[in-house]
């Protein structure tokens, strides 16, 4: 099943997609492509900018992320939990939401007013557009990833080996000769992951007026509708995606070190900051002042227009219920979907495992854009056109983009529970299914709550892949955003940001009821 | 002179007693032993003498001084020259077996750097794993991984080792080997040993001393 539906709605459209911009007409050709790059001057500038934004944004995300992560995780600093919410807010933003903060922070009408500052020749507006900008906000996006992968790697660490450092040196020595070194491969896997994702960006060059080359992508769908040459666009970022991973993969083999998973009962060891606790405590306040209230600060306070929210229900009612519906049945598929993979992951049930593992991870990683499209290539033809132009579509793009977010959380949730678990109820004489329902799920239900919520927050705020595949009329309520940017009012626009977060909020709150009640019951 | 000093040592985890005013000296050179069944705070008294855990009341003394007294650790686990050998053994998973030694060694203020690779070379012909030393921790055997373990805790010239039941998962014969080699090694460097066991067989072995612990 699992195998099946990764196939359907990931690795088909792929080939088919590859095989669309390669075929014209019954014959092989590379006309597309030829068309596509035979002009460098063309295409070579979006790459370079693609190719600097995503490395300076994955340097910034590991400079800021590594050591936040070790202060959140690894000391003793007052407020850990509040910063650690603070910090790790924006990843429940969709990018361009924090683009637009961002914006209504810095632009001449801002509520704090850099009227003096345009009047002098220094509005911060303007270094906004262009690659400053966009490294401010995907570094400000995805640096949460890193700091809650550090978090989650330095959890894992057996203390037993700090301890056994601890005995020849103090903290600093242990850190950077063991622990460290210990998570080192984990933090280049969050560097690469921060390194894709900012590469297959598209919201926040295109509201910024950055040239990359994803936009490029989304340009030669939309605007031309020329589908073999955004296929052809499309394959060099499914090409440096797939060989990343690969070359991950091949360094990563047999070299991860204890960090697949936590075990239970393991008690990370703190470090006593001493006299540095409050200062610690104090920069880390101001960074995520500065980096995530502020922001959002500046949205709220733009949306305060007497008529923003009567506006904003009024043109997007629908999308937002759209979106909520889409996001909870996307949830829904993705925890199964995920749990059923993340099964096959963790006990090496099938032979397969490790293709799906690749598999969803390199969905997870490609541009929105270039999974809708490729999604495009599979279903838009006679006799399933029912099924293109049906709101199918967005639950597929769903799928294919975030199955690898669910099974990861069902592997880590797995992890710990014993194997043991289940071969006492096959010893029983249980069948698989009942194993797998009256055993395995209630013991991993926390997991599979986590799973749940984490898929309908990214469908909630999914924009690549939902801006190419929705059906005319379906739009969600992040597409409609993003339409809306072009010509709305900006209180409009901002009112519709803060309705998107607040929907976000009350489902993360509904999150922490069910797992509060799965703990009680349990 | 006293090697290690306990001085109605107490301590409890989550407001369980694991050990209840415990008075213990252990003196140069000699290989006490404690035995005793699970739960009875063995291997906590050895971290409380490592400084991995700190005493709730009482005082803990090493070679005269007080390093560690009601909840407050007058001297850092980096300062009290100690070796150990854990139960699980913790060999760091991303270094070789010379790394480790070199590790060790990097802290230890008794060797000047140019003498490092000279003493590393005779703790690792001392515990035959020269032909071992570019090898990571898991392309050893449970054996090797043993010795490499006990050359990490020598390695420095501790003056007191702690062994948390380093055998415990071996089987017999490999068991009785390391057993006579561990003795072979605190003979030849002249260490105080404190070892943990639940075997009374390794306990008459080891120990010059052997004390029975109770759960408190």
């Amino acid at each position: 099943m699992v195998v099946f539906a990764l196939a359907v709605v990931g690795l088909l459209p792929l080939l088919a997609m590859l095989y669309k911009s390669v075929f014209a007409d019954g014959r092989w050709t590379l006309s597309v492509y030829e068309h596509v790059f035979s002009n460098p001057a063309q295409y070579w500038p979006p790459v370079r900018n693609s190719l600097t934004l995503a490395a300076l944004t994955a340097v910034c995300a590991l400079l800021l992320g590594v050591p936040l992560g070790l202060l959140l995780a690894k000391t003793d600093v007052p407020l850990r939990r509040p910063l650690m919410v603070t910090l790790c807010a924006p990843l429940l933003l969709p990018p361009y939401i924090l683009a637009i903060c961002w914006f209504n922070l810095m632009s001449r009408s801002a509520w704090w007013g850099t009227d003096n500052l345009s009047q002098s020749g220094l509005a911060p507006s303007i270094w906004l557009f262009g690659l400053p900008g966009c490294l401010l906000v995907l570094a400000g996006a995805l640096t949460p990833a890193v700091i809650i992968l550090t978090v989650v790697y330095l959890h894992a660490v057996n203390p037993r080996h700090e301890e056994a450092g601890r005995l020849v040196t103090g903290w600093r020595g242990v850190l950077t000769k063991i622990t460290l070194p210990i998570i080192s491969r984990g933090i280049l896997f969050a560097g690469l992951l921060v390194f894709l994702l900012a590469l297959g960006e598209v919201g926040v060059p295109m509201f910024l007026r950055y040239p990359v080359f994803p936009v490029e992508t989304l340009t030669q769908f939309s605007a031309f509708y020329d589908f073999g040459a955004a296929a052809a666009a499309a394959t060099p970022l499914l090409g440096v995606t797939l060989l990343l991973l690969v070359g991950e993969r091949l360094y990563l083999r047999d070299k991860t070190y204890e960090l697949l998973a936590t075990a239970p009962g393991r008690k990370i060891l703190v470090i006593p900051l001493g006299r540095w606790r409050v200062p610690a405590a104090l920069a880390a306040i101001l960074f995520a002042v500065i980096t995530v209230v502020l922001p959002l600060v500046s949205l709220v306070v733009s949306s305060l227009s007497p008529f923003a929210y009567a506006e904003a229900l009024n043109k997007a009612a629908g999308s937002i219920g759209r979106s909520i519906l889409f996001a909870g049945v996307g949830a829904t598929v993705l925890t199964l979907l995920g749990f059923l993979s993340g099964y096959l992951i963790q006990y090496r049930a099938l032979a397969v495992w490790r293709v799906v593992d690749t598999l969803t991870l390199l969905l997870f990683t490609l541009p929105g854009t270039v999974i809708g499209i490729a999604l495009i290539a599979l279903w838009n033809r006679p006799g399933i056109g029912w099924i293109y132009a049906s709101t199918a579509m967005v639950i597929f793009a769903y799928v294919a983009q975030y199955t690898a977010l669910a099974s990861r959380i069902t592997v880590a949730s797995l992890g710990n529970v014993p194997r043991s678990l289940e071969e006492a109820a096959q010893m029983a004489g249980a069948p698989w299914h009942a194993r797998v329902l009256h055993i395995i799920v209630p013991a991993a239900l926390p997991g599979v709550i986590a799973a749940w919520m984490v898929g309908f927050i990214f469908c909630m705020r999914d924009l690549g892949a939902s801006m190419v595949v929705y059906p005319a009329g379906q739009e969600t309520l992040p597409v409609r955003i993003f339409t809306l940017m072009a010509n709305g009012a900006p209180s409009l626009v901002s009112a519709l940001c803060v309705v998107l977060v607040v929907v976000t909020v009350i489902a993360l709150g509904a999150f922490r009821m069910l797992l509060q009640s799965a703990g009680h019951r349990r | 002179m006293m090697a290690v000093e306990l001085q109605s040592v107490s301590k409890a985890y989550d407001g369980r007693r694991v050990i209840e005013a415990l008075s213990l000296t252990v003196t140069r050179g000699e290989r006490l032993v404690l035995v005793g069944p699970s739960g009875c705070g063995k291997t906590t008294m050895l971290r409380l003498v490592a400084g991995l855990e700190l005493p709730d009341s009482g005082a803990i003394a090493i070679n005269g001084r007080i390093v560690a007294q009601h909840r407050r650790n007058l001297v850092p686990p980096e300062n009290r020259h100690l070796g150990m050998v854990f139960q699980d053994l913790v060999l760091w998973p991303h270094m070789t077996v010379s790394e480790h030694l070199e590790f060790a060694l990097r802290y230890d203020r008794q060797l000047k750097p140019v003498e490092r690779p000279a003493r590393m070379r005779e703790i690792l012909d001392m515990v035959r794993m020269a032909d071992c030393a570019e090898a990571r921790p898991a392309t050893l055997s449970g054996g090797q991984q043993q010795r490499v373990a006990l050359a990490r805790a020598v390695v420095a010239h501790p003056e007191i080792v702690l062994m948390d039941e380093p055998l415990s998962s071996l089987d017999p014969e490999l068991r009785a080997y390391l057993c006579r080699e561990i003795l072979r090694l605190q003979a030849e460097l002249g260490f105080t040993l404190i070892y943990v066991t639940h075997s009374r067989d390794e306990a008459n072995l080891i120990g010059h001393r052997s004390i029975v612990m109770q759960p408190a």
